[in-house]
C-alpha cells in the first residue's frame, strides 16, 4: 500500500515539470504580454521608465533564460513575485486557493450524495414513475449550464425568499464565534457548491442507476437472496459497495473539471477562490501567477487521484492484490 | 426612471453653475446622520493591488482613493474645492505656484502631514512615476515653511491644468515617511495603504471585498458619516442586480448591472440611477486609422467611413441607449471645453459610397478595398461595435476582415505593432485636455507600445502648435478658444475620433444620500456619503 503511494506521489514529479513547460509556452506564444497589460494600464509612456519596467518585471531576457529561472525557483519552493499584484505568487494563491478547494469538495459531497442516492433509488424502483422522474431530473442538471443554476438559484432562495445570502464566503464586519463562523461560511457555500455539484450529481445517478442494475443481475447477488437476506441488505451490502466502483472511476476523472468549473461558479457567487485570480491572470499573461495556480492546480489534482486510487483498493479488494 | 440624458445632464450642468446651489441626484439638503454600513461596488473586476502608484486603470483607483487624498477636488459644477491645500495660487507668470496646505492633518499611522510630503510627491512621485508628460515643466518644488509648498515651472502652466493635476488620478498623495528611499512602485504598502483620507483598510480578502473603518482622526471631525465602507466585487453584472435586489449592496458605480435591468430596478422607486460624476473621467469608443497605411492614409477615405457608420444604431441598440453619437474629438458632458462647431459626420451609406468613388476606390470585383479591423476586446460592447462595423462598411463594398482579440492582444495590435487599418478602441478623457486627449493627436503622443496614445501616427504641425500653445496659455478665455480651433482642425483631419459618447450610470439605493457630486466621484474619498436609513 505504501509503496503504491510512494509511486503514485512519485508521478507528481513529471506532471508538474510538464505543467510549468508547457503552459509557460502556450502564454509566451499567445500574443501581448504581461509588459503590455500594466504599462497599458499605468499609463507609462515615458521611453526611460518603459525599459526600467522591462528589466523590473524580467522580460528583458531570453524566453528559455525565464523558464529554467522560474523552474529552479518552483523547485526551491519559490513560486515568484507578481508584479501585477505586487505581493509574491504564493501568498496570493495561499489567500484564495482555500476558498475554491472548500468549494470543490462541497460541490463534491453534494454530487455524490444526490447523485449516489438517486442512482440507487432510481435502480431499486426501475421503470416507475420514480426512476423517470430521477432521470427526467439528471437530464435537466446535465444540460442545465452551471452559471444559470447559479443565478436561478440566486434569484429564489436570495432575493425572492431572502433565505441564504446572494454572494461572497462570509458576511462582512461581523463579530463571530467558531461555530457562527462555519454556519455563516456553509449558508454562504449552499448555493454555489449546489450549482456546481448538480451537474455532476447528475452524470453520478445516470451512471450509478445503470452500475445498479448490471449488479443486480448478477450471480453473488442472486445467491445473496437466496440465501435468504433482506433486498435491503443486499442492496447496501453488496450492490451498492460493487455498483460504486465505476463512480469512483468518474470522480477521479472529473477533479480537474470540477475546479475549471468553479472558476464560473465563482464568478456568480463572487466566491474568493483562485477562479477570477486565475481568469484575470491569463488575461494579462501574469505567467508566474497563472502557472503557480496550474502547478498547485495539478497538485492537488494529483493528490486527489491518488486518494481516489486508495478508495479503489478499499472497495475492491482485487485491486490491491494484483 | 429619474435618469438625465446627456443633453440633459449638460443643461443642468449649466444650469447649476448659474445656480449657487446645487440638487445632485444623491444629494440632499436634510440633516446628514452618522453610522452605518456602505456596501459598495463598481461595473469592473477586483484590483491588482489597492494601490497602484502610476495608475493601474479604474479599479485601483477606485479602492485606493478612499484611504489616501488629493490636494483638490473637482465638483460636477467644475469647481476645485480644498482638501489637502486650502489654497493654490498663481504666481503673476504662472510660473510657479503656492499652496497652502491644510494644517494638523495626520497619517493613518499618526505621523503628522507637512510640506515635506507635498515636496516628496511632486518630485519623487507625481513628475516621475503618476503624471507622466503632464508634469514635464515642472522644475522643482520648495517647502517654505510646515505648511506651504512653491511648485516652480520651466513655463507658464495654466492655473485650470495644475488644478486639474492636483484633483486628478496623478494626484495623489502619498506618504513621504513611508515611501522616501523604498522603491515606490513595488512598496508592500500599496497593498495596505496608508494616507489621510476618511476611511483606513481594515482588511482585504482577496477575491471577495475590502473593508474601510471609519477614519476616527480625520481632519474634518464631521466626516465620514458611515462608520464602515465595505466595496466588494461580483464579476457577473447580473449577480449585482440580485445583491441590489436581496438589500446586500448599497451603491454601484460604472454600469453595474446589465443595462435592461435599470428600469425594473428604478421602477420600484428603491433605486436611483444617476449619470453625473462621471464627466472628469468621461468614456468614449474610438475609431482609431492607421495613418501608415495607404488607403486610410487619406483624409476623403477615413470621411468616407465615417459617413458609413450609423453612430446612433450604436448608440441605441450595443448601448441600451447609454451613450450618444460624439460631435469632435471632446466628451460632450466637458461643459468648459465642448463645443460642436466642428465638421460632423451623419450616417449616410450613399453619400460615404460616392466620396469613396470620388475618392478613387470605384468597385470591382464586387468590392472597393480590404481592411483589418481590430476591435479591442476589453469591453464587451466591442465585440458588438466590431460585428456592426464590419457590416456597415461591407453596405458601402468595404472588405473587412475582423478581428477582436483579448486585451493583451488588442494591446499589442494597435498599441506596439500598430497592425490594423482601422481599431475600435476606448479611452476616458479628463476635462482638462492636455494631455488625456490631445497625446492622441499631437507628434509627441507617438510613442511605440504605450497604450492610450496616438496610435494612429498622424502628425501635423498646426495641431502640434495649437496645443503647444494650449499647454502655456494662462488666459482661461483664450484656452478656450484655442480648444475649440484644435477640435475643429482634428475632426476635420479625422484621424481618430470618438464614436460615441458613453453615458455610464451609478445604481443606488433610494436612501444613499449625497453621492454622485463630484466630477468623478468614483475617484473621490465619499467621506461625505451618508445612509438615511
Amino acid at each position: 500500500m505504501q509503496r503504491i503511494v510512494a509511486r503514485r506521489l512519485t508521478q507528481i514529479i513529471p506532471l508538474v515539470l510538464g505543467v510549468i513547460v508547457l503552459n509557460f509556452t502556450l502564454i509566451q506564444m499567445a500574443p501581448g504580454s504581461l509588459f503590455d497589460v500594466m504599462t497599458a494600464e499605468q499609463q507609462v509612456t515615458n521611453p526611460e521608465m518603459l525599459e526600467k519596467l522591462r528589466h523590473l518585471y524580467g522580460v528583458d531576457q531570453p524566453t528559455y533564460i525565464q523558464l529554467f529561472k522560474y523552474i529552479w525557483s518552483v523547485v526551491t519552493l519559490d513560486f515568484g513575485f507578481s508584479y501585477r499584484q505586487n505581493a509574491p505568487v504564493l501568498d496570493v494563491i495561499m489567500q484564495q486557493l482555500p476558498a475554491t478547494v472548500i468549494l470543490m469538495l462541497a460541490a463534491i459531497a453534494i454530487a455524490l450524495l444526490v447523485g449516489v442516492t438517486a442512482g440507487v433509488l432510481a435502480s431499486v424502483k426501475v421503470n416507475t414513475i420514480w426512476d423517470n422522474l430521477i432521470s427526467l431530473g439528471a437530464v435537466f442538471f446535465f444540460a442545465a449550464p452551471s452559471f444559470w443554476l447559479g443565478i436561478m438559484m440566486t434569484v429564489l432562495f436570495a432575493v425572492k425568499l431572502g433565505w441564504l445570502p446572494v454572494g461572497g464566503m462570509r458576511s462582512i464586519g461581523v463579530e463571530q464565534n467558531v461555530l457562527e463562523a462555519t454556519v455563516d461560511v456553509m449558508k454562504h457555500m449552499l448555493l454555489p457548491a449546489t450549482a456546481l455539484g448538480l451537474f455532476y450529481a447528475a452524470t453520478y445517478a445516470r451512471v450509478m442507476r445503470a452500475s445498479m442494475l448490471e449488479i443486480f443481475r448478477l450471480d453473488f447477488v442472486r445467491t445473496a437472496r437466496a440465501k435468504g437476506l433482506s433486498r435491503t441488505r443486499v442492496v447496501i451490502a453488496h450492490v451498492l459497495r460493487n455498483a460504486l466502483l465505476p463512480v469512483v472511476t468518474l470522480l477521479g476523472l472529473q477533479l480537474g473539471t470540477v475546479l475549471g468549473g468553479s472558476v464560473v461558479i465563482e464568478a456568480v457567487f463572487s466566491w474568493p477562490g483562485i477562479g477570477s485570480l486565475l481568469f484575470d491572470s491569463v488575461m494579462s499573461r501574469n505567467y508566474p501567477m497563472v502557472l503557480g495556480v496550474l502547478v498547485l492546480g495539478s497538485v492537488i489534482v494529483a493528490v486527489a487521484n491518488a486518494s481516489v486510487d486508495l478508495i479503489y483498493m478499499r472497495l475492491d479488494p482485487r485491486i490491491r492484490a494484483r | 426612471m429619474g435618469i438625465l440624458s446627456r443633453r440633459d445632464f449638460l443643461a443642468a450642468t449649466a444650469g447649476a453653475m448659474a445656480a449657487s446651489t446645487l440638487h445632485l441626484g444623491g444629494a440632499s439638503a436634510a440633516t446628514p446622520k452618522r453610522g452605518g454600513t456602505l456596501v459598495a461596488t463598481w461595473g469592473g473586476f477586483e484590483p491588482q493591488a489597492l494601490f497602484v502608484p502610476p495608475g493601474g486603470g479604474s479599479s485601483p483607483y477606485f479602492t485606493s482613493t478612499k484611504v489616501i487624498e488629493r490636494l483638490l477636488k473637482l465638483t460636477v459644477d467644475l469647481k476645485f474645492e480644498p482638501v489637502l491645500a486650502t489654497e493654490v495660487t498663481p504666481a503673476e507668470d504662472f510660473r510657479s505656484y503656492r499652496i497652502k496646505l491644510r494644517e494638523n492633518v495626520t497619517w493613518h499611522d499618526g505621523e503628522p502631514f507637512t510640506s515635506d510630503d507635498v515636496v516628496f510627491n511632486a518630485l519623487e512621485y507625481w513628475k516621475p512615476i503618476s503624471g507622466g508628460v503632464s508634469l514635464n515643466a515642472l522644475s522643482g518644488a520648495e517647502a517654505l515653511d510646515k505648511h506651504t509648498v512653491v511648485l516652480k515651472f520651466n513655463a507658464p502652466v495654466p492655473e485650470f491644468f495644475l488644478k486639474s493635476v492636483l484633483a486628478g488620478k496623478s494626484g495623489l498623495v502619498i506618504p513621504k515617511h513611508i515611501y522616501a528611499g523604498k522603491n515606490i512602485l513595488t512598496n508592500p504598502i500599496n497593498n495596505a495603504p496608508i494616507g489621510t483620507g476618511p476611511f483606513r483598510v481594515k482588511e482585504w480578502v482577496r477575491g471577495s471585498h475590502v473593508e474601510y473603518l471609519r477614519n476616527e482622526k480625520y481632519w474634518d471631525p464631521a466626516l465620514p458619516y458611515v462608520d464602515r465602507l465595505v466595496i466588494r466585487w461580483w464579476r457577473d453584472p447580473a449577480s449585482r442586480s440580485a445583491a441590489f435586489e436581496a438589500g446586500q449592496l448599497d451603491l454601484a458605480t460604472f454600469n453595474p448591472i446589465p443595462a435592461p435591468d435599470i428600469p425594473r430596478l428604478t421602477g420600484s422607486k428603491k433605486f436611483v440611477a444617476e449619470t453625473k460624476g462621471y464627466s472628469n473621467s468621461a468614456w468614449v469608443t474610438t475609431v482609431e486609422f492607421n495613418n501608415r497605411r495607404d488607403i486610410v492614409k487619406k483624409r476623403e477615405v477615413r470621411h468616407a467611413l465615417m459617413h458609413a457608420i450609423d453612430r446612433q444604431f450604436i448608440a441605441e441598440t450595443v448601448f441600451f441607449g447609454r451613450a450618444a453619437p460624439s460631435t469632435g474629438a471632446i466628451h460632450a458632458s466637458n461643459a468648459l471645453f465642448f463645443s460642436k462647431d466642428v465638421p460632423d459626420y451623419p450616417f449616410d451609406a450613399r453619400k460615404a459610397a460616392k466620396m469613396l468613388d470620388a475618392a478613387g476606390y470605384p468597385v470591382k470585383g464586387g468590392s472597393r478595398f480590404s481592411v483589418s479591423v481590430v476591435s479591442a476586446g476589453w469591453f464587451e460592447e466591442n465585440v458588438k461595435i466590431g460585428q456592426y462595423v464590419k457590416q456597415a462598411l461591407e453596405d458601402v463594398d468595404v472588405t473587412v476582415n475582423l478581428t477582436i482579440p483579448d486585451r493583451a492582444t488588442s494591446l499589442k495590435r494597435i498599441y506596439t505593432d500598430y497592425d490594423y487599418d482601422i481599431a475600435i478602441s476606448n479611452n476616458s478623457g479628463s476635462i482638462e485636455l492636455v494631455p488625456s486627449t490631445t497625446q492622441y493627436y499631437t507628434t509627441d503622443g507617438i510613442v511605440k507600445g504605450a497604450a492610450f496614445r496616438n496610435a494612429t501616427g498622424f502628425s501635423d504641425a498646426k495641431v502640434d502648435d495649437i496645443v503647444a500653445q494650449v499647454a502655456v496659455e494662462t488666459d482661461p478665455k483664450k484656452r478656450v478658444q484655442l480648444v475649440h480651433a484644435f477640435n475643429k482642425l482634428v475632426s476635420t483631419e479625422a484621424p481618430m475620433l470618438p464614436m460615441v459618447d458613453l453615458e455610464p450610470v451609478t445604481i443606488a439605493r433610494a436612501d444613499v444620500r449625497n453621492h454622485s457630486t463630484t466630477a468623478d466621484f468614483m475617484g473621490e474619498s465619499w467621506s461625505d456619503v451618508w445612509l438615511d436609513r
